[in-house]
């Protein structure tokens, strides 16, 4: 039994799809908010199609990767090509707190529900969208993925190895990134309607959100015109040296050390029972360890790559040296530490089947979130008919038959 | 002080470097009252940079100035015992408290959830750590570096195979971290009166990303069939064009997967003969040939520049986008027409130019408008008016080193 969330009470229309947006919704969600995503079979979202699927059979319910990504969000499937269907929404609108969408701007508009709609509907109505580069501007609407939006900001051409071009990440970073955040601008401007009783129309420029990651690199080319490239995973500020990743036995098999301060290559030193090399003059302060850090990072790979990338991290951290091993996909269901924490928990599908996703990733002493599977197609479709805007089982089950409720 | 979104939210800030001051600064840019507490010797971003002419100096770090903006700014020695009395004090007077060092750090300052969850029952502490405060890393030393490696995201998404794993370049952990525990942490202000008091976020970077970022997308697939994928240093191997391409001037994002995008490129690079390929015309297929057709593009990437490129292939309908420099994207039209940037007069910067709000409330505008405040700042001010101490009593406990 989940003990008393903190957004209890507050119900959130999602029109979010592929990623960003159902990530909003799910934040909410976790929080305690009821969350009912707007979809429909006319127009199956993509990520619902992405393999593999549980217990290995193809269908738009069965998508692994989309219950993780998805889980808390409802789901309530109106086909809204049909004008009754909007109408539908905006009925549940009318009943809601906020709404949800991450489309390119205009289409909510077409849709026939842009704020304007939505203001008539529920007059403190917060909608919230989350264009890639905003509501306005003369980069408005530029398409873009995921993956490659990033690009825009900065941050992409900050990726990669030392002295080399950038290195794509090969996922949208970005993606969970905006949809946790835009979910803070929702709490704000709730906090906003509750203390004015004014709601509002939110311009969550993604461009702009994740701009704030490349800050530091910012302030590098604001003071100084400097203007940074990728560097490996040197420190972004060269204040650490060493700073990174190295090679340990076994087969893609990796370290990361940070040394910050004095105290700390000292006691590294200890650690790596100090060699001549570390021990030599042009390693004796962090000014030089910088100056010399190629070197520096040379002999560092070369003293870790013996050993076991667990047991180096235990034997380092036992000395006070921030380290830890680099893990992969494998390691992270098996590792002790996300087992602990119950990071990812196995949760049984309302469709009987069993599957993997990730839980409460914050931990609140107060509250206990209890997490929901991705739903399937139109889930929640009696709930929120019936239940909540009181339609007739004979009028539900029309609208079913005409493929509104679809 | 008293306009935006979170006006009236009190909140005391006890961090350094990102995550806990990025975290705080969202709830000060939007109106909060936000008190940041330094001990005597200030927050290691001040040590860190950059500075003007690379001269360190506490008062113009770079990384300071932009994640601290809107605070007021005081300094106390919570080693001393007069110093945790006056940080207790001050947790009475606050909704929240923000903070980021190792658990086994503010054991040690008696100040753990512990120790000051009964000082005030209504107050939300909102600790944001590499690993989190509990599990058996909980105990460990950590930075950006370390949690961002923890959390697969780099084996798994970035880098050449058999290469060293690499993070973006930035403190994605820490920013990952800080957005995660500005959302949790604010609905447990919100929803303070519902759940019946306050309570403790505990947020883990690594956690954080390993969940929502990598384990999302990859943990069912690897719990039911037991592989996994690792990085492969293209884009999005699957399907073709999509990575990172140079071209004249710099590099561009090539992507053209779907029919219409693929065409769209098509027409831009003049409908070049070898892709008329019936092999060519479906992306899978195109990943299949990847060496034989990213040359072919690169060819043609490489005589013009990214601008013309991503103008180009936005008309004719493909995400295709230059990849920005820092600088391009400092100076770019739309983030300027946007109002994105904002000039900031700090006393010993000058004035400087800032990032603005993350995102726009046009019915209760925030973003950054006071500068970083300088260390101790506001001692007088806060202790002051918030403790309601004399100036006899503060020149005291300055003279003492409490301050």
């Amino acid at each position: 039994m989940a003990k008393s969330l903190p957004l209890e009470g507050i119900r959130v229309v999602n029109f979010g799809w592929v990623w960003a947006g159902p990530v909003v919704g799910q934040t909410l969600a976790f929080l305690g908010a009821e969350v009912f995503k707007v979809e429909s079979r006319a127009r199956i979202d993509m990520t619902r199609n992405l393999p593999p699927f549980a217990e290995g059979e193809p269908g738009p319910d069965r998508s692994l990767s989309n219950h993780a990504c998805w889980a808390g969000n409802g789901s309530v499937s109106l086909n809204l090509k049909k004008p009754e269907a909007r109408d539908i929404a905006l009925k549940l609108i009318a009943n809601s707190d906020v709404v949800v969408e991450n489309f390119g701007p205009g289409v909510m508009e077409k849709m026939g529900l842009g704020y304007d709609v939505l203001k008539e509907a529920r007059k403190d109505i917060v909608m919230f969208s989350m264009p890639a580069t905003g509501l306005t501007g003369p980069l408005k609407g530029v398409r873009t993925y995921g993956l490659s939006l990033t690009s825009t900001t900065g941050l992409d051409s900050l990726v990669g190895y030392k002295g080399g071009g950038p290195i794509p990440v090969e996922n949208a970073f970005s993606d969970p990134f905006v949809g946790i955040f835009g979910a803070f601008a929702v709490l704000a401007a709730l906090r906003h309607r509750d203390s004015s009783g004014e709601g509002q129309h939110v311009d969550f420029s993604q461009q702009e959100a994740i701009m704030q990651m490349v800050g530091p690199a910012y302030m590098d080319y604001t003071l100084n015109g400097r203007v940074g490239g990728p560097k490996s995973n040197e420190h972004p500020l060269a204040a650490a040296a060493p700073h990174g990743v190295f090679p340990c036995a076994g087969d893609d098999r990796w370290i990361s050390i940070v040394v910050a301060d004095e105290d700390e290559w000292q006691s590294m030193l200890v650690a790596m029972d100090s060699p001549d090399w570390a021990c030599a003059g042009e390693f004796s302060s962090l000014p030089k360890r910088l100056a010399n850090i190629d070197d520096l990072h040379t002999r560092t790979a070369e003293w870790t790559s013996t050993f076991d990338d667990r047991e180096l991290a235990d034997r380092l951290q036992e000395y006070g040296v921030a380290a830890a091993p680099v893990l992969n996909v494998a390691d992270l269901l098996n590792d002790p530490h996300y087992k602990f924490r119950n990071t990812f928990i196995e949760v049984t599908h309302p469709l009987g089947f069993s599957e993997t996703i990730y839980g409460a990733y914050v931990k609140t002493s107060r509250s206990e979130v209890d997490v929901k599977p991705g739903p399937f197609i139109g889930q929640h479709n009696e709930k929120v008919l019936k239940e909540i805007l009181g339609m007739s089982e004979e009028r539900y089950q029309q609208l079913v038959s005409d493929e509104i409720v679809y | 002080m008293s306009s935006g979104a979170l006006a009236g939210i009190k909140v005391i800030e006890f961090g350094q470097l990102v995550s806990a001051p990025f975290c705080a600064k969202l709830f000060s840019d939007f109106g909060a009252d936000v008190i940041k507490v330094e001990l005597p010797a200030g927050d290691a971003a001040r040590q860190t940079g950059p500075f003007p002419h690379d001269e360190p100096n506490p008062e113009k770090s770079g990384l300071f100035f932009i994640n601290n903006t809107n605070k007021r700014g005081i300094t106390c020695d919570v080693e001393t015992e007069a110093g945790r009395a006056l940080f207790l004090r001050l947790l009475e007077w606050a909704d929240v408290l923000i903070e980021n060092n190792l658990p086994r750090q503010m054991r040690e300052w008696r100040l753990d959830y512990e120790q000051i969850a009964g000082v005030n029952t209504d107050l939300v502490v909102i600790s944001i750590t590499p690993f989190g405060q509990t599990g058996p890393y909980s105990g460990w030393n950590a930075y950006d570096l370390n949690a961002y490696h923890l959390s697969g995201a780099s084996s798994r998404y970035c880098g050449r195979p058999g290469e060293m794993p690499l993070e973006h370049g930035t403190f994605s952990a820490d920013y990952f971290g800080a957005i995660t525990a500005s959302t949790w942490g604010m609905a447990a202000v919100y929803g303070r009166d519902v759940v019946g008091g306050g309570q403790q976020v505990d947020v883990s970077c690594a956690e954080a990303i390993a969940a929502a970022f990598v384990g999302g997308q990859n943990i069912g697939g690897y719990a039911q069939e037991g592989v996994f994928d690792k990085r492969t240093g293209v884009g999005m191997p699957q399907g073709a064009p999509a990575t990172i391409l140079p071209c004249k001037d710099g590099h561009v994002w090539m992507l053209a997967l779907e029919p219409g995008q693929w065409n769209g490129l098509r027409e831009v690079m003049g409908n070049p003969e070898w892709a008329d390929l019936d092999l060519f015309q479906d992306m899978f297929m195109r990943a299949q040939n990847a060496d034989v057709i990213y040359p072919f593009i690169e060819e043609w990437t490489m005589q013009h520049s990214k601008m013309e490129i991503m103008d180009k292939c936005q008309a004719a309908g493909c995400p295709i986008t230059a990849v920005f420099t820092i600088a391009e994207a400092a100076e770019h039209p739309h983030l300027a027409a946007r109002d994105y940037f904002v000039d900031i007069d700090h006393p010993e910067l000058g004035q400087v130019r800032n990032l603005g709000a993350p995102f726009k409330l046009p019915a209760c505008p925030g973003g950054p408008h006071t500068p970083a405040p300088l260390l101790g700042q506001h001692n007088s001010e806060v202790y002051g008016e918030i403790l309601g101490l004399g100036e006899h009593e503060i020149s005291t406990l300055n003279a003492d080193g409490i301050l």
